[in-house]
């Protein structure tokens, strides 16, 4: 059957932001198509694929890329898609397939703190956002009402309703530790889309402690139950659809979008609105792929802002023994942290932070040590056993301040659908690096409550990436700073929206995904108002589908 | 003289050593090899080289290679990357039997020698280990939930992606066995 | 019919209006709406009286059956889509005896033989409950239309006559008090017989063979008599009891498709010792032995890793082509595990030494695979459903590797049966049997007429000649 090449609303992008936006545009009666560059994906075959993998220790080992809509692979080998220019690397993974890349998050499913959103007004670095904490408040609760969230109280982030669902269970290990730093340090629970109950026909966790790369029972919230949600409400998705350009009228308007099949024929779809989801790497690239005569610099960029602004949350780690056995690995992956170094005066002098603990199984990691430093004999299974039992491994997760000259650009390079691929310039600044150092403090006072031995910093100037794609899109008043306005409208063109992470124009301490789904709801709404209040519609929902 | 010297090592250890696992045995160890392992091999191979692999293997990994299925899958495996890989595994036994290496010295004095058997050590261990042969994009799986770094660990935790247990169950404290 | 009745409705009005002033006060007691409550839960009436979303007890549920969909009636204290104007005794004759208040019958998809149990001091907490506990709901549901010749109600007196055993539960001496606790239970308000007893070709259950085993449609309600191979005769007490509170027996079974429902609406809240003496009553129950059950459904399978040896092997891109290893390790293992041996406490169950897969057919089994457990309370799913990932061909080869490797390798099933489960059983031609009697007997009546004519005429004209 051939594809619809003409809607209300193109979305292009079915990831979870793209997929919630649509979702609530088609059940205020819009036709709805979203275009993912990607294919359909089974859960059941990604957990077989994990099975079989040789490769256990990085989580895009399930999700190969198709050779049309390639995405980041560095393991074993680098597959060179993303190029990197430096200074830095920004070796980002995301997932082009229907879904998105949240097929292997960890659903960590945070709101920002009030401060965070003013940190210009208040300490004097980064810049503000256009709104306020209050008037983003009911569109979190919103989305954690459709992801079904479960968390703490008092993690910093004010609400007005309570969370969807108790907290999910303490692991043993994370309970040790809880008690152990207290009161020097409070741990809580992980604000999570992740059930503790059944919710919305899906069960509760089971602790297959493989969130990422995949839950295998659904439990977790994913990418691809907001997709079903969409396609329940009424939307179409057409997977294998590679969007590479946006086209316009005369007079700036979007007119249609052009898209790749795998063999190389090409489409056009046309719509009256325009929702760009396709994260904050593939976005900006398709922005500057769609330059014209009119706009020479690509769609959406008088400011000069598409692409800039690059951010990310960078880590560095201590891992130890404790001087107890705790096996991490029971029960899911992200289980607790420390919220308390998220904000104060201090983010005048350098970054904040939360502090992560792991419940990742450490029996691979132990394993690789063994087999690495020669280890036979009955020494092995000893070895393991107490190194399995005891380690510990607690990150930060530190903000990085926008800086222009961190982007994505479009490489002289191009892939197999003859489109340049992106490259990433990336640096990591002194105001996160002097963070770094100071959360080095709280490693080693964790680590002595603990006991710890065998204490292992992370490499020095050694930062991890976390996925957190966010700034490349920055939402702002000022149309020659910023590329989006408060509702994600772009400012160029009246009828291209923008629901990503790439819209935050600063990066706060929290995994960006609940923000961009509460900014995503916001902007569906701005853009076709809900006949009903917005929250009655998300509950009555979930209630009706509880029964 | 093996005979003897297996019948001794048995007895201190008060082991049941079967006549045609003797066979076997005397044909591949020597009192010191027989001495690492000091448990009886669980059933006999049916092949000579199938027999030292899996009596290397029991001497790198600890443990009475009970799995054999899973060593012949490694065993292939190994070969087909690797020609004289039963030469090599002949060779690293010879090497051990005749200087009394521990196994926790074995990688120190192999790498101090710059041995081309280097290698082959740990290409066993992480057979077994992770499942895992070859490396890169060569590697390849041939095990997961049957590897020994899920069965060593097995009274404690399941593998990643099978469940630990309803929903809570990994609030109680860990059942180590000890 | 009417006449009688409409005679009778002013002195009916008469005795109401009496009864109601005489027991104002008691009626509305609350402990006797409590224990009314209890009691409702026991019965279950929920379960058949509510409709998918709709309003406890308004009704509205069809039930499939052989002859067509009965559909639930409002049992609400509505007085023009319910029971609000019903009297106590109204109420009695309908629980217990199957009369609705103009007279006619209902039919047996109402236990109300088994109901028939309830004592009168039962009847009047459970009336008290559903006039004052439950809120009415003023919309009727559909009313159940059968086809010719089941449409006539009036053949259900004569059924009663021949299978309705109206008396309340009389307590045996020769038994403790807590086994007729469980008998009067049992029998009466779980009504387990229901499910449970094979009932015969007028659908009346056979009590000669009580527990011996019956179908809720295509489920298989299993033989639950004492039974060391075929029932429940090598389990103790304190599994049954938590069989029937948590719908899980450790090493046994589980709770799935309307017995899922019975726990989850009503045993699981019955008093433990409700409960125990429910369990003592049924290790009580005569053994019934089924002759394919060669050892017990429960003892059957062993672990085992189907998949171990194929770890690395690329999957065939067509999912169709999968092996049973191959569909269980991608759909099952995560929770039952690689080699079917459950998590360490057993909660998500092994699949060897489980009645799921070790009965002589597998019905059950790929019934469970399609539906999955699920239910109504907090729990919300024990299992998922996988009729939506799963095509006919899959659950079919899926559910012979479990039989083989951890049941009863007998238990086999195709593509084909899978279909016909998913739809939910094949069509049953009961009722043009039932036609194709009655149009027999009809045609030989003629006959004998005919035959009977032709004699006459003849003995007269032979007189004649």
């Amino acid at each position: 059957m051939p594809a619809p090449l003409s809607a209300d609303i193109v979305v292009i992008g079915a990831g979870i932001v793209g997929a919630l936006a649509a979702r609530r545009l088609a059940r205020q009666g819009a036709s709805v198509l979203i275009l993912e560059a990607g294919p359909r994906l089974e859960r059941a075959r990604i957990v077989a694929a994990f099975r079989n993998s040789p490769i256990k220790g990085n989580w895009m080992a399930p999700y190969p890329p198709s050779p049309w809509a390639p995405h980041p692979i560095y393991v074993p080998e680098d597959n060179g898609y993303l190029k990197q220019a430096g200074p830095y690397p920004y070796p980002a993974e995301y997932i082009r397939a229907v879904g998105g890349t949240t097929w292997h998050w960890a659903a960590q499913a945070w709101r920002l703190v009030p401060n965070d959103v003013r940190i210009k007004s208040l300490y004097g670095v980064g810049v503000d956002w256009p709104m306020t904490y209050e008037e983003l408040d009911p569109w979190y609760q919103e989305a954690e009402e459709l992801l079904g969230v479960a968390g703490a109280d008092d993690t910093g982030s004010p609400r007005q309703h309570p969370f969807p669902m108790e907290p999910v269970a303490e692991p043993w290990a994370m309970r040790r530790v809880r008690e152990r730093l207290a009161p020097t340090y409070a741990v809580v629970a992980n604000t999570v889309a992740r059930n503790s109950r059944g919710y919305d026909g899906r069960p509760a966790c089971v602790g297959n402690n493989s969130c990422q790369p995949i839950c295998p029972v659904n439990a977790q919230y994913l990418g691809i139950n907001a997709v079903e949600a969409a396609e329940a409400a009424g939307a179409k998705v057409v997977p294998n659809a590679v969007v590479f350009r946006i086209e316009h009228d005369a007079k700036g308007r979007i007119a249609a979008v052009h898209y790749y099949a795998p063999d190389k024929s090409e489409h056009r779809v046309t719509g009256t609105t325009f929702i760009l989801a396709a994260n904050g790497i593939e976005s900006p690239k398709l922005l500057l792929l769609s330059a014209s005569d009119k706009y020479p610099n690509g769609l959406a960029n008088s400011s000069g802002a598409v692409g800039r602004h690059l951010m990310d949350h960078p880590s560095t780690s201590l891992t130890f023994y404790a001087d107890e056995e705790i096996w991490l690995g029971r029960g899911p992956q992200s289980p607790s942290s420390i919220n308390t170094l998220r904000d104060g005066a201090f983010r005048s002098q350098h970054a904040p932070y939360r502090l992560d603990f792991t419940n990742i199984s450490q029996v691979l990691n132990v394993t690789n040590d063994l087999i690495k430093e020669g280890v036979y004999g009955t020494e092995f299974a000893k070895q393991l056993r107490w190194r399995a039992a005891r380690q510990i491994n607690v990150k930060n997760v530190l903000e990085v301040l926008p800086n222009p000259d961190n982007r994505i650009t479009l490489s002289s390079e191009k892939d197999a659908m003859g489109i340049p691929k992106p490259e990433a310039h990336y640096s990591i600044g002194d105001y996160t690096r002097r963070a770094a150092e100071v959360s080095k403090a709280d490693f080693a006072k964790i680590a002595e409550l603990m006991g710890g031995t065998g204490l292992r910093y992370s490499a020095e100037g050694n930062f991890a990436n976390n996925q957190h794609i966010t700034g490349t899109m920055s939402m702002g008043n000022d149309p020659a700073s910023s590329v989006v306005d408060a509702f994600g409208r772009t400012h160029d063109h009246e009828n291209l929206f923008v629901c990503s992470t790439g819209v935050m124009p600063t990066a706060a301490t929290m995994n960006s995904t609940l923000t961009a789904v509460a900014l995503a709801l916001r902007t569906a709404e701005h853009i076709l108002p809900a006949k009903k209040a917005a929250s009655v519609n998300a509950s009555s929902d979930h209630k009706a589908s509880l029964a | 003289m093996a005979s003897e010297d297996l019948d001794r090592v048995a007895a201190s250890r008060n082991t049941l050593v079967d006549p045609s696992r003797r066979r076997l045995l005397a044909g591949l160890l020597t009192a010191y090899t027989a001495s690492l392992i000091p448990w009886a091999l669980a059933q006999p191979a049916p092949h000579a080289d199938r027999g030292a692999f899996t009596a290397l293997s029991a001497i790198l990994v600890g443990r009475q290679v009970l799995d054999t299925a899973l060593a012949n899958r490694i065993y292939d495996a190994l070969v087909a990357a690797n020609p004289h890989f039963p030469t090599d595994v002949q060779a690293l036994l010879t090497l051990i039997n005749e200087r009394h290496i521990d196994p926790q010295q074995l990688q120190g004095v192999l790498d101090g020698e710059h041995s081309p058997l280097a290698p082959l050590p740990r290409q066993i261990l992480g057979a077994w280990a992770l499942g895992v042969v070859g490396s890169g994009k060569d590697a390849r799986c041939v095990a997961y939930e049957t590897a020994l770094d899920a069965v060593i660990v097995a009274d404690v935790l399941k593998p990643p992606t099978f469940a630990y247990g309803v929903y809570g169950s990994w609030s109680a404290k860990p059942n180590a066995e000890e | 019919m009417n006449a009688p009745i409409r005679c009778l409705a002013p002195l009916a009005l008469l005795g109401l209006l009496v009864a109601a002033s005489a027991h104002a006060t008691d009626i509305t007691d609350a402990a006797l709406l409590q224990r009314g409550y209890y009691l409702a839960t026991a019965g279950d009436c929920v379960a058949c009286h509510t409709a998918p979303g709709g309003k406890p007890y308004a009704g509205g549920l069809p039930m499939p059956t052989p002859i067509g969909d009965i559909i639930s009636t409002n049992i609400t204290p509505s007085t023009s889509a319910g029971i609000g104007r019903y009297t106590e005794q109204q109420f009695s004759d309908a629980l217990r005896k199957g009369i609705r208040t103009d007279g006619k019958h209902l039919y047996p998809a109402m236990p109300y033989t088994a109901y028939a149990q309830l004592t009168d001091d039962d009847v009047r907490a459970l009336y008290a409950y559903f006039m004052h506990g439950v809120a009415p709901v003023d919309s009727k549901p559909a009313p159940t239309r059968l086809p010719f010749p089941f449409n006539i109600r009036l053949s259900m007196a004569a059924w009663n006559l021949l299978f309705l055993d109206n008396k309340p539960y009389t307590p045996d001496p020769a038994r403790s008090a807590e086994w007729n606790r469980g008998a009067y239970l049992a029998r009466g308000l779980a009504h387990c017989s229901t499910c449970h007893t094979p009932r015969n070709l007028l659908m009346a259950e056979r009590s000669s063979r009580e527990l011996a085993g019956g179908a809720v449609g295509t489920w298989l309600a299993p033989n639950i008599t004492s039974d060391a191979n075929s029932g429940i005769g090598n389990w103790s007490e304190q599994e049954l009891v938590d069989y029937l509170k948590s719908g899980h027996a450790h090493d046994k079974a589980q709770a799935a498709g309307p017995m899922a429902e019975a726990v989850d609406h009503s045993l699981q809240y019955l008093e433990p010792a409700d409960l125990q003496a429910i369990a003592t009553y049924l290790k009580t129950v005569p053994a019934q032995h089924d002759a394919a059950d060669t050892q017990p459904v429960d003892s059957r399978g062993a672990a085992f890793d189907g998949v171990a040896d194929q770890r690395g092997t690329a999957l065939p891109d067509d999912a169709q082509q999968w092996s049973g290893a191959q569909l269980y390790d991608a759909n099952c293992a995560s929770c039952h595990q690689a080699s079917g041996e459950g998590s360490f406490d057993g909660g998500l169950p092994p699949l060897f030494h489980n009645t799921a897969t070790g009965r002589a057919r597998a019905d059950n089994l790929v019934l469970v695979i399609l539906e999955g457990i699920r239910w109504t309370d907090a729990s919300g799913v024990h299992m998922p459903a996988f009729a939506n990932d799963l095509s006919d061909q899959q659950i079919a080869t899926l559910a012979n590797y479990l039989t083989r490797h951890y049941g009863n390798p007998a238990a086999t099933v195709d593509a084909a049966r899978v279909g016909m489960l998913r739809v939910g059983g094949a069509p049953s031609h009961l009722v043009a049997l039932a036609r194709l009697a009655l149009a027999v007997i009809a045609l030989l009546i003629v006959l004998v007429i005919v035959l009977l004519v032709r004699r006459r005429r003849r003995a007269g004209s032979a007189g004649k000649a």
